[in-house]
Formats: structure tokens, sequence, C-alpha cells
């Protein structure tokens, strides 16, 4: 066709309204399906860190908490599908939030089922990272050392902290990833705040409450509640995480 | 030119990657492992074949003089519309190529086979164009994401053989343009014969 000017501003008028047309009516079509298959994911996710499904257990409670007023932690109570007063364990919706990983947050899902007064944790699914493929994002492989380091132990003896900061800490990192693995890490932490919170575990001098009540020394429970109850806390470690970040870069 | 030459030309003499030299970016960018790299290259191929197409339909209704950006929004549109799609029904298939998906809008190879093969070709001829460049484009990914998941991960489609002793650079993207570069030696001195 001969480039005249109202040629182009015709061609290219048209090209373009009818593209913003088709992908605006194929955005309302798929929005709610989307939305749907993610709810989805999550819900599925909620069921597989307890080693259940939905067809044997469902959700009878959610409880929300709200972190400075933008992260949420969401905890769910699991209950047998045909007896609901059969609690099968909780499973924790949580972002990191004192430390984000190399390429953004690091959202997790969190199972905790107790048996007397033990807790354990039962599954870990990553609803949501954005890690380098084939080092960070290795934490959503299935049996990687992140996994390892929690899977049926204790949060309550676990140490929340990478081997490679702090010798104690319980965490192997994965290879060529601390930073990732460090909000990993704080997400279980904040998942674990969450739990507590919850189950009413966090208030300080009712010690006789807690699952090892005895172990639960006030600074653990002093520290628990600045890491992840208190929003200022948090912005500031934010902030704190970032300098960190740079250095390493 | 025949019909399977079209097919084998983006393979060897005009292969996106080691001849013409086009898409580094997710080049570099996915090949960290050979599994994404073949995913990056399946979904390009697609994405390659259907605008070759349309870009093939409508070629004689666009004036020259604007043709490159009424190409990028049909490009664009195209994939856009793609990825919703496949995010809403084919969810398993989201979650293995999803995250390639928004990156083959800003793929050259795709505006560079509009420009300088289906705005000058028929509609058939177009498809096979995108269907060898595909090839070609997911064939070379491949290669590059098999190497440096060997060399920086000691693994390969993965299935790990050496943890942890590999040198890590070849994961990162300095170590991408390494083998990039040497891949591109070796490409050329064989395709020169």
């Amino acid at each position: 066709m001969k480039s005249s000017l109202k040629n182009m501003v015709l061609v290219l008028f048209t090209i373009t309204a009818v593209s913003a047309l088709l992908v605006g009516l194929v955005d309302h079509i798929t929005k709610d399906t989307i939305a749907q298959t993610m709810q989805n994911a999550k819900n599925e996710a909620k069921f597989k860190v307890l080693g259940t499904s939905a067809s044997e257990a469902e959700v009878i409670a959610d409880s929300v908490y709200t972190i400075g007023d933008k992260f949420e932690i969401i905890v769910s109570t699991v209950a047998d599908k045909s007896d609901n007063s059969k609690v099968l364990g909780y499973a924790v919706d949580a972002t990191s939030i004192t430390k984000s990983g190399y390429a953004g947050r690091i959202q997790l899902m969190v199972g905790f089922v107790e048996d007397g007064n033990t807790s354990s944790i039962s599954g870990v699914e990553v609803l949501a990272q954005s890690e380098t493929p084939g080092l960070g994002a290795n934490m959503t492989v299935p049996g990687n050392v992140l996994e390892k380091s929690i899977l049926g132990k204790n949060p309550q003896t676990l140490k929340f902290k990478v081997k490679k900061d702090d010798a104690s800490g319980s965490f192997d990192s994965l290879t060529g990833s601390t930073i990732s693995s460090r909000a990993y890490v704080n997400a279980v932490e904040t998942a674990y705040a969450g739990y507590l919170k919850a189950r009413g575990w966090l208030d300080e001098g009712d010690a006789s409450s807690t699952p090892t009540g005895a172990t639960a020394t006030e600074e653990d429970d002093a520290k628990m509640g600045a890491t992840a109850m208190s929003g200022a806390t948090a912005t500031e470690e934010c902030a704190e995480n970032n300098d960190v970040k740079e250095e390493e870069k | 030119m025949g019909k399977l030459q079209l097919i084998t030309k983006g393979i060897l003499k005009e292969n996106p990657t080691f001849a013409l030299i086009l898409g580094m970016c997710p080049t570099i960018g996915v090949t960290s492992t050979a599994i994404n790299g073949m995913g990056m290259g399946v979904a390009t191929m697609a994405v390659l074949i259907l605008s070759n197409m349309a870009i093939s339909l409508i070629k004689n209704l666009i004036p020259s003089k604007v043709r490159i950006p009424a190409f990028i929004v049909v490009i664009a549109s195209f994939v856009t519309i793609i990825g919703m799609l496949i995010k809403a029904y084919l969810p398993a298939l989201d979650a293995s190529l999803g995250v390639f998906i928004p990156l083959i809008v800003v793929n050259c190879i795709i505006l560079g086979r509009a420009e300088a093969f289906a705005s000058k070709n028929g509609i058939v001829d177009s498809a096979l164009d995108g269907v060898g460049i595909g090839l070609g484009f997911t064939l070379s990914l491949t290669i590059i994401g098999a190497v440096r998941e060997v060399l920086g991960s000691g693994a390969i489609f993965g299935v790990t053989f050496a943890a942890d002793v590999m040198p890590l650079l070849f994961i990162l993207a300095p170590g991408g343009f390494l083998v990039l570069g040497y891949l591109m030696v070796v490409f050329n001195k064989i395709a020169k014969r």
C-alpha cells in the first residue's frame, strides 16, 4: 500500500485499535479463570504440605495477621473432612518479611502438625519466587537442601539462620544462593511466628501452653515478636538487608 | 528455494543464535539449564510460526513506512493473548513455559523474521520459515543450556552427577557469554566447511 499520510495514520490506528480490543477481550474472558487457577494452586498447597488432599480434608478456619500494612500471614486450620473436630494440622501462607531474595520476596506455604505437645514441620511448598533459574530457583525442586533442613523437624529446636552466616544455624544453603536461602529461612520463620500466634502460644509468661514450654525462653519469644509482629522493625531490618545485598553484588 | 530447504536453512546457514546473532537477550537469560533453553526455544517457535503467518496475511495492507510499528503491535498483542490463554486454560504448560512467554515479545528474532521474510513471502513459506528458524533457535539454546548446566552445576537435563564442585560462573551471565562465544566459533568453523 502507498505510504501516504492518510494511509499510514489509518492503518496504524486500525491495527492498534483492533489489537487493543482483542487483548482487552481476551483479558476479560480469562481474568477470572486465571485468578481461579491461582487460588486452586494455593488451596492444593494447603493440603499438600500436611500430606493430605482436598478429598480427605478441608479448611475449617482461616486466621489472618497483618504485619505493617503490607504483609499477611494466613493460618489455615485443616481438619478431617468427615470429622471436623479432628484437626490434622495448620497450613501457614507467609512471605519473607525482613529479607527478600535475590529478585523479590519468597512466598511459602508451610505445614505444621502436632503430636501431643510437640509440633513438627510436615511440608513446604514455594508459592511465589523469582530467583535465578538454576540457582535460587532450585528451592522449588523437591528434596532440595533447604527443604531437607526442616522437614519433620520441631520448629522450636530450629535456629532460623543459614549455616554460612551462623555456624549453629539449622539451614544448609542452596549452592551459590545464600541470599535466596536467607529469604527462604525468613519466610519459614515468619510462618512459624504466625503459627505460634494462631495457637495463642506467643503470650509471654504463659510457658505451660507452648508445646515444649520448658525450652521456650522469654528471649526467644521477644525475638519472634520483634521479627514478625512489628512493622517498624521489619522495615528497618529490610533496609539493613538491602545494604547487605549491595555489598554482595 | 525448496520447501525442505526453508526449514534446514534455519538450523545451519541462518541459525538465529550462531549465524544471525539474533535474540541474544533470551539466549543469555534463560540458558542456565538445558531444559530452560529448550522451553524457551519451543515457546518461541510456536509464536514465530503464528506471527509469521499473521504478518504474511496482512503484509499487503500495511504501508511500508509504518511496517515496523505495525509488526510490533501485531506481535505484542499476539504474544499477550497466547500468554493469557495458556495461563487460563493450560496451567500445566504455564508452569513450565509461562515465564518465557512474556519474554518472547522482546525477542528480535520474531520481528527480524517478520521484516526479512514474512513481509515478502506467502503464508505457507512463512510458516515453514518459522519452523526452521524456531528449530534452529531451540537447538542452539538447548546446546548452550546443556554446556552451561554441565560446567556450572554438574548436571545434565536436571540429573546431577557432580554436585557442588563445578564453577558457579557458568550459571551466571558472564559464563553464559563465554560459552556462547566459544560455541559460536565452533559452530561457524563447522558451518563454513
